[in-house]
This record gives structure tokens, C-alpha cells and sequence, in this order.
């Protein structure tokens, strides 16, 4: 058949830079073996919500809970095993999580991010930007419809927040100043890049932008795919995570792929991080009925458990992960070197809710 | 076009060995024919651009792996036509998505009536067509393909055909 498609040729040269790119680059990747379809996972979720919903099988639950945890967890989260606070939010709001273990509610917000130097916060409720000290008083409020994902970036005295409201990405002045919509964008958290001038990544019709606020200028327009769920810089803005559970990308800062997985035959991810000030990769990965912690580049094994892991957090100074264990109702602090595991129970009933970590910041 | 069997086998354990140029034979090779089948099914050519790359790129993360005793082709094939089908799949239950600021599809520079009534068939049917009468697959080659049963081909291909006549009469 001479049937050609339209733009096959311009199409093919596009495609071949970025995959002669990927092949240059290609390294043999350990990724483990995939067992069971992406579909056991979702059962295995849902069995789990179902038991739960039902009374009579909370008990159920509970020993299931028993079963697949860490061995001997603290019994509730007496304090955390490294310098920092925690920002978390649950279905009762938004936290802060001192290295003591001491708890304060900061109020029914939804989503919640540190300023740069972790003394404000930024969050959101119905209808409303708030900004907060870390005490839980408002300095300001920007009513805007339904916001979501504030992300703070900049120095002590100039600072600016990207947040998503009525399908557009919004910046506005750490100080509540000059409100204005930058671009049309998915409801996904955007990511500032870290060090000099305003550039921010955003995700729009199945792709990452990155942006450059100040200018206006497309720096980069990665290829269509499925809608991300977090995008994400490395500590030196080199890199640029493109993250959903079914397709994982890390580009550089000329567009290239330098990472790829697609993990949709067996398995999904449910979070990756980079590890601070390293462009090395840390993936949640669930496979079947059980979780992985690995490393991305060479599969590494850090941690394992039954159920599902929501999400990974590196502590400031990177020595320690805290994953989200759900499935387990726990936190559980891996260190890899020394090994150390220290987990912690009971986490839904302490935070209103099974709460989602929005960041892991300095010590004030 | 694809080479034959034997230069396809070549190119493949070349690249395995880190051949650049070998690599993009194969790539010059099948790019043609993953970019047609996967526009074809989703008639989006920067969705078909994004499938048929996505495909290239699972091809290279999965080179080092791959069996030199089968053939590239069926299994680039079966990556680009099923990830185009769950795309028309997607587009179709979210047609608003389309509307956020998503250029709008190219028109084809060949839009005759044989490929709009292509159009109006589901993502399922023309995957089954494009397969038999664009790629040259036989009806038991595209039951493994696509996972299904060899009767249930036949009777998307016989479906497809039909409603194709009845519109083109």
C-alpha cells in the first residue's frame, strides 16, 4: 500500500532525535520483573476499601494491618528519626509535624506547601488562596474558584506562587500582590525549577511545559502522553520528572529522555522522587499484591511490604525515606546506610485521615 | 518498507551490540508503517507522532532483552496499535479534553471518502482493518497481536468491511 500519513516524514525526523537520544543513552536497566497485571494492584485496593467500608470487617482490617506492617512499629509517631518538620495534609486538613512528633492543625485546608525558608505556608480551601504563618495564622487570602496545588518558590524577599485554578495556572506575589493567570494547564501541581530566575513546568494537554514566567518563553514541550500526576525538578533543575503510574520520564535540560519506563504490562508506580541534590531516582512501585521502594536507574531493592505504598519522601538532608504505607496504616523511616527501619502505627487515627505528605523541610 | 527477515535479524543484534547506524535502519525501517497504523486508528497525527515514538522507546529500553529469533515488526505493532486503540478509546469518552488548549487534529492530506468512513468506525474495528489491509497481517497473526480470539477478528473484519460498502455504495 503507497498510503503515506499526513507529516510522516517531518514526524519520523522528530521522533528519531529523541529516541537516537534514548538509544545513545541506553543503559541496561535491572528494572524487577513484573508478576501480575496492573488489575490485581486495583483489586487488591479495593478489596481493601471494601473490607474497611463495612463494619464487621474493620477487624479484618485491623489484623490485615497487623500482618503486613513493619515488625514492632512505635505505636503512634513519637517523634521523627531526623531534623525537619513535616507539611501534611489529611481529610482533616493541613498538619505541620515537628521532628518531636508534636502536631499542630493548621486548619481545614486542602492542599498546603512551604514558602522557600519554611516560614509560611501557602494552602488552599474551597474558593480560597491562603497564606499562613507556621503557627496557623492567615496573612492574607486571594479568593479564586476551586484552587489547587500552591507551589511556592524564590527568595527571602521576592517570592511567587503557582497554583492551578479554573483549568489555568496562576502566579501570584508572595505577597498576595498581582494576581494573574500565566497559561491554560491540567490540575496537576506545577514545579518551580530550583536556583536563578522563575521557570516553572506545568502539565497541559497530555504534556510538561516549562516556562518561563518572567518572559513568557516555552522552554520545553515534552511529547503528548498520558496526563501526568507530579512533575518534579532535581535539586539543580537539571532534571525534570514527568511522572504518571503508567509512564515515567526524566528529561534533561534540552528536552532528551534520559530515563523512561512504562510500566503498564504488570505493574504501576505510585510515586518517584529524586534524591536530594543527586539526579538519582526513587520510584514506588506496586506489583501484584506487593510494594517496592526502588532506586531508578539500577532497580535497587531499598524496601518492600504487602499492599499498597501512596507515595515517597526524602527527609532534608536525604538520608532517610518516609513512605506512606497505607494498606499498613503506618509511616515507615527507611535509612539505607547505616540500614536502619523505623515505623510508626496508627497514622490515619492521629491525622483525621490517612494524610499525604505536601513537603519535608528544613529545621526553623 | 521493512527489510527482509534476515537484515531485520542483523539490525537487531547490531543494535543490541551498540550500532547506531544499524539502530536506525530498523528505526528508518518501521517508522513508516508504526506512524500509518497508529494515525489510522487514532486520525490524530500528533497523537499518532507521540504512540508510534512511545513505541520506539519501549523498543530501546527493551533491546537488550529482545528475542533475535522473532520478528520486530508484529512487536512494535502490537505496542503502537494497542496503545492507539486505548487512546481513541480515552479521546472518545473525553472529548472535552481536547478543548483545553490542544491544537486541533491535521487535516489529512489525503482525505478521501474510504478513510473518513474509516473514521466513523470504532477504535476496535479499525484497528483490526489497518492491521489486515495497511500492515499485511493475516486474521490469526492479528488474533495474537491483539490478544483476541481468531473469530472474533474475523467477524471485526467482516463487520468493519460491511459497514465500509454499505457507507461508500
Amino acid at each position: 500500500m503507497t498510503y503515506r500519513a499526513p507529516h510522516e516524514q517531518e514526524a519520523g525526523e522528530r521522533a528519531w532525535e529523541i529516541i537516537r537520544a534514548a538509544y545513545e543513552t541506553r543503559e541496561p536497566v535491572a528494572w524487577p520483573r513484573r508478576h501480575a497485571r496492573p488489575l490485581v494492584a486495583g483489586a487488591l485496593v479495593a478489596a481493601v476499601i471494601a473490607a474497611a467500608l463495612s463494619p464487621p470487617g474493620r477487624s479484618v482490617v485491623r489484623s490485615f494491618r497487623k500482618a503486613v506492617g513493619v515488625e514492632r512499629p512505635e505505636p503512634a509517631l513519637f517523634s521523627i528519626p531526623t531534623p525537619g518538620q513535616l507539611l501534611v495534609t489529611s481529610r482533616q486538613g493541613a498538619w505541620l509535624v515537628r521532628a518531636d512528633g508534636s502536631k499542630r492543625l493548621l486548619g481545614r485546608y486542602r492542599d498546603a506547601n512551604f514558602s522557600p525558608h519554611a516560614l509560611y505556608i501557602a494552602a488552599v480551601r474551597t474558593n480560597e488562596l491562603v497564606a499562613l504563618d507556621t503557627k496557623g495564622n492567615v496573612r492574607w487570602t486571594l479568593a479564586r474558584p476551586n484552587p489547587r496545588f500552591p507551589t511556592w518558590t524564590g527568595t527571602r524577599t521576592d517570592t511567587r506562587i503557582a497554583y492551578i485554578s479554573g483549568g489555568r495556572l496562576r502566579v501570584v506575589a508572595g505577597d498576595g500582590t498581582g494576581d494573574q493567570a500565566v497559561a491554560p494547564a491540567a490540575s496537576v501541581g506545577p514545579a518551580w525549577r530550583p536556583g536563578r530566575g522563575r521557570v516553572l513546568a506545568y502539565s497541559s494537554g497530555g504534556r510538561a511545559i516549562v516556562l518561563d514566567v518572567d518572559s513568557g518563553a516555552v522552554l520545553l514541550r515534552t511529547p503528548r502522553g498520558p496526563t501526568p500526576t507530579k512533575l518534579a525538578w532535581s535539586d539543580d533543575g537539571r532534571r525534570l520528572l514527568v511522572f504518571s503510574p503508567t509512564r515515567l520520564r526524566v528529561y534533561d535540560g534540552r528536552g532528551r529522555v534520559v530515563l523512561a519506563d512504562d510500566p503498564s504490562d504488570a505493574t504501576a508506580d505510585s510515586d518517584a522522587i529524586f534524591a536530594p541534590a543527586t539526579h538519582r531516582l526513587v520510584v514506588t512501585r506496586v506489583h501484584g499484591s506487593q510494594s517496592d521502594v526502588l532506586t531508578g536507574e539500577s532497580g535497587q531493592l531499598l524496601f518492600r511490604g504487602t499492599g499498597v505504598f501512596r507515595q515517597v519522601s526524602y527527609s532534608p538532608n536525604g538520608r532517610w525515606l518516609l513512605v506512606s504505607w497505607p494498606t499498613a496504616n503506618q509511616w515507615v523511616f527507611v535509612r539505607a546506610t547505616p540500614r536502619k527501619i523505623v515505623g510508626a502505627s496508627r497514622i490515619a487515627v492521629q491525622f483525621g485521615g490517612f494524610p499525604r505528605v505536601s513537603g519535608w523541610c528544613c529545621a526553623p | 518498507m521493512a527489510g527482509s527477515g534476515r537484515d531485520e535479524r542483523a539490525w537487531v543484534r547490531r543494535a543490541q551490540a551498540g550500532s547506531a547506524s544499524d539502530f536506525e535502519a530498523l528505526f528508518r525501517a518501521h517508522w513508516g508503517p508504526a506512524y500509518r497504523a497508529a494515525y489510522l486508528v487514532v486520525r490524530d497525527a500528533a497523537a499518532a507522532e507521540d504512540i508510534a515514538q512511545e513505541a520506539f522507546l519501549a523498543a530501546v529500553r527493551a533491546l537488550d532483552r529482545f528475542d533475535r529469533r522473532r520478528p520486530f515488526g508484529p512487536w512494535l505493532h502490537r505496542i503502537v496499535v494497542n496503545r492507539a486503540i486505548d487512546w481513541a478509546r480515552a479521546r472518545a469518552l473525553r472529548p472535552e479534553a481536547e478543548a483545553v488548549d490542544v491544537p486541533a487534529a491535521e487535516p489529512p492530506e489525503r482525505d478521501d471518502e474510504l478513510l473518513r468512513e474509516l473514521d466513523r468506525l470504532s477504535p476496535e474495528h479499525r484497528a483490526v482493518i489497518v492491521l489486515r489491509y495497511l500492515l499485511d497481517y493475516t486474521p490469526g497473526e492479528i488474533a495474537e497481536l491483539l490478544e483476541l480470539p481468531r473469530g472474533t477478528v474475523n467477524s471485526r473484519l467482516r463487520r468493519g468491511l460491511d459497514n465500509l460498502k454499505d457507507r461508500l455504495r
